[in-house]
């Protein structure tokens, strides 16, 4: 009888149940966290912000090809990315969504969460951060409800519904505009948050905002054609992409990662030259110290020159593989970057004894509790993904309908 | 394009919608914001003499019982600095109630706050625990409350009774420089940094006589008394925060 019951293990389900040992494991540890504090955590007064933080600011980063996608195609014109934009909007509403999650998290009075929206301090750099959070979030709701108006249940059963959902697209070049302005002020604002603390000497310096924007927009669009080329390839037949598209933007990343290693270079070059206290304690800690691996393989070689080598040249990009690969270790690269800048600046303390201006050292390692409530987001954000390419169709790349240009021609025909 | 609805005059109206908005909200902000006044006539400041500090600790046992802090938090840590022949020096930290303070410059609710007198002042009732300010801080004058305080206070009542009620979990606490007593002293006429009652619990415990605290607006109060015919010096004044606690340094001649 168990024999017959036994069916050949479907792929799909075998990957939602995986991730939902996650979800449910950081469901438990939310809990935990809710009902004795952040006691269960490893944070201290000293490193206040830890693993939770450089989660929210990565799901960030990854979101930046929605804004970028979709000025390209309202804003510049670039209609055939529209597709593309479409699957990078979604994973800007997941991204957003888990940043949303872990920021309840992290901060130890979740139930007043809205008084940045109520009790305003425009000169915080937080504030305005949680400003653009709120909106920007908005903005993505808005242009994605055309995707939730493609859900086949929505079509048949409240086909008005699912019209008025697919009429919000008409919004699209104006929330592009509004998204643009946000989304970019939110990118540059999450490193003018490290960027103003004069406190924190390995901070305090104006290129974090440059250097968060431009490893964002390389993340978010390596993330987009990651996930467009990746689900292409678990579901063929039922995900059509146009791999012309994907190669082009993959060129960009490219690019992008070119412009940000020279920043990153100069940034880091800079601050070299004299000693000062802190901030040459910081970049030793960073570049010799407890982040030196992170900051060498995770950040410089695999996640930009490594890349770099495969994404420019058309021999490598070409291969699909490769390519994968690529986006791969940029994702990674960004993610070390966003974990490394904000303990660079923690790790290393500068005292304010009157006999010397020293720098004195402390560690952080997040707990298990941490690790959990953190995979779980990350799980949550993964599941939502598939979900919405299987029921939602973010990752298809045939022109329907109620696509905004009629004039481009099918490239592949529909299978729906 | 051809199947927007929206066309641009519709657009700017919208904006323009949006603004109005904008700008009506700020001014309600305004009005109801119930601020503390724009001036006052006193600049609180605390002077602490570190040629006579044995860092006996007791102004922070009665700062816990004064503002009922757990034993796990101190606003006011007595920090062994240095040594003069065999003579330990001893720095007590306080908050340093910056002139300009990074902490209420990063809240991103505005529970930070500064008053016209000068004292930095935390809304526990606003503060959202994001810990923004204790990363900005560079005096590490402030502490988290990572779990809730259920335990009686061990600092009582031996060493005073609690004047404030207790933080709760997840917000971020510090020294007020006893504003409570302050204020009361004030409303019963008498004078901070003279009358005990109106005076910071730490400089009244002090045995040693260690702290100073008083008006700087008044050249005949003991904190300007002291600043003139002393040296004295603040920490990381570099930073530009310009803190209202002075130290006057322990030389070998005075210790």
């Amino acid at each position: 009888m168990l024999k017959i019951n036994r069916v050949r293990i479907n792929p799909f389900l075998s990957w939602v149940l995986f991730l939902g040992i996650f979800i449910v494991a950081g469901l438990a540890a939310g809990g935990i966290v809710f009902s004795k504090g952040l006691i269960v955590t490893n944070l201290s007064d000293l490193v206040p912000w830890g693993l939770w933080i450089t989660i929210d600011l990565s799901a960030i980063a990854m979101s930046a090809g929605a804004f970028l996608l979709c000025a390209a195609v309202y804003l510049l014109g670039l209609k055939r990315f529209q597709p593309v934009a479409r699957t990078a909007t979604f994973i800007g509403l997941i991204g957003y969504s888990m940043a949303v999650l872990t920021l309840l998290l992290d901060i130890g009075r979740p139930d007043r969460f809205w008084h940045a929206l109520l009790y305003w301090n425009p000169h915080s750099v937080l504030w305005e951060v949680t400003m653009c959070v709120t909106l920007y979030f908005t903005v993505l709701i808005l242009e994605s409800a055309p995707i939730f108006g493609n859900l086949p249940f929505l079509k048949q059963r409240l086909p008005g519904v699912s019209n008025q959902l697919h009429r919000l697209h008409r919004l699209a070049p104006y929330l592009a505009v509004v998204g643009l302005c946000l989304s970019m002020l939110h990118q540059s604002s999450l490193g003018a948050t490290y960027g103003v603390l004069k406190a924190r000497p390995i901070w305090y310096r104006p290129d974090l905002s440059v250097l968060f924007m431009v490893s964002a927009i390389a993340g978010g669009i390596s993330l987009t054609v990651l996930v467009s080329m990746l689900a292409a390839r678990l579901s063929p037949g039922r995900v059509q992409v146009n791999d012309q598209l994907l190669d082009r933007l993959a060129l960009v990343v490219g690019w992008v990662l070119v412009g940000y290693l020279y920043f990153r270079f100069w940034d880091a070059f800079s601050m070299t030259y004299t000693y000062q206290p802190g901030r040459t304690e910081g970049l030793q800690v960073l570049t010799k110290g407890l982040l030196s691996f992170n900051f060498w393989a995770g950040e410089i070689l695999l996640g930009a020159v490594i890349p770099i080598i495969l994404l420019l040249p058309k021999r490598f990009r070409s291969q699909p593989g490769l390519r994968m690969l690529a986006l791969l270790l940029v994702v990674g690269g960004i993610v070390a970057y966003r974990w490394d800048t904000n303990l660079a600046g923690q790790l290393v303390l500068l005292t304010y004894l009157p006999q010397e201006i020293a720098a004195r050292y402390t560690t952080y390692v997040p707990s298990l509790i941490e690790f959990l409530a953190g995979a779980g987001v990350v799980a949550y954000g993964v599941l939502a993904l598939t979900l919405g390419i299987r029921y939602f169709s973010v990752v298809s790349h045939p022109v329907e309908e109620e696509l905004y240009e009629p004039e481009l021609k099918p490239l592949v025909s529909g299978t729906d | 394009m051809e199947k927007s609805n929206i066309n641009r005059r519709d657009f700017l109206k919208l904006l323009g919608i949006g603004g109005a908005v904008f700008t009506g909200l700020q001014a309600f902000r305004r009005v109801s914001a119930s601020g503390p006044a724009g001036s006052s006539s006193h600049r609180w400041a605390m002077v602490i003499d570190q040629a006579k500090c044995v860092g006996c600790g007791h102004c922070t046992l009665a700062c816990r019982a004064h503002n009922d802090v757990p034993p796990t938090i101190s606003w006011n840590r007595v920090i062994e600095v240095d040594k003069i022949g065999d003579m330990p020096v001893f720095l007590p930290r306080p908050c340093m109630h910056c002139e300009h303070p990074p902490c209420v410059e990063v809240c991103p609710v505005k529970a930070s706050t500064k008053r016209a007198d000068g004292i930095v002042m935390m809304d526990y009732d606003r503060c959202i625990g994001c810990r923004y300010c204790e990363v900005a801080c560079p005096y590490v004058a402030r502490a988290f409350n990572w779990e809730e305080f259920t335990q009686a206070n061990p600092a009582v009542p031996t060493w005073g009774q609690p004047e404030v009620p207790r933080r709760p979990r997840g917000v971020v606490e510090k020294c007020s420089f006893c504003y409570q007593r302050i204020d009361r002293g004030l409303e019963h006429g008498l004078t901070p940094g003279v009358d005990e009652d109106a005076t910071p619990a730490c400089v009244v415990a002090c045995q040693m006589g260690a702290r100073a605290f008083g008006d700087l607006n008044d050249p005949e109060s003991n904190v300007s008394q002291l600043l003139d015919h002393n040296p004295s010096y603040r920490l990381r004044e570099d930073l530009g925060t310009n803190p209202r606690v002075y130290y006057l340094p322990a030389r070998e001649e005075n210790v």
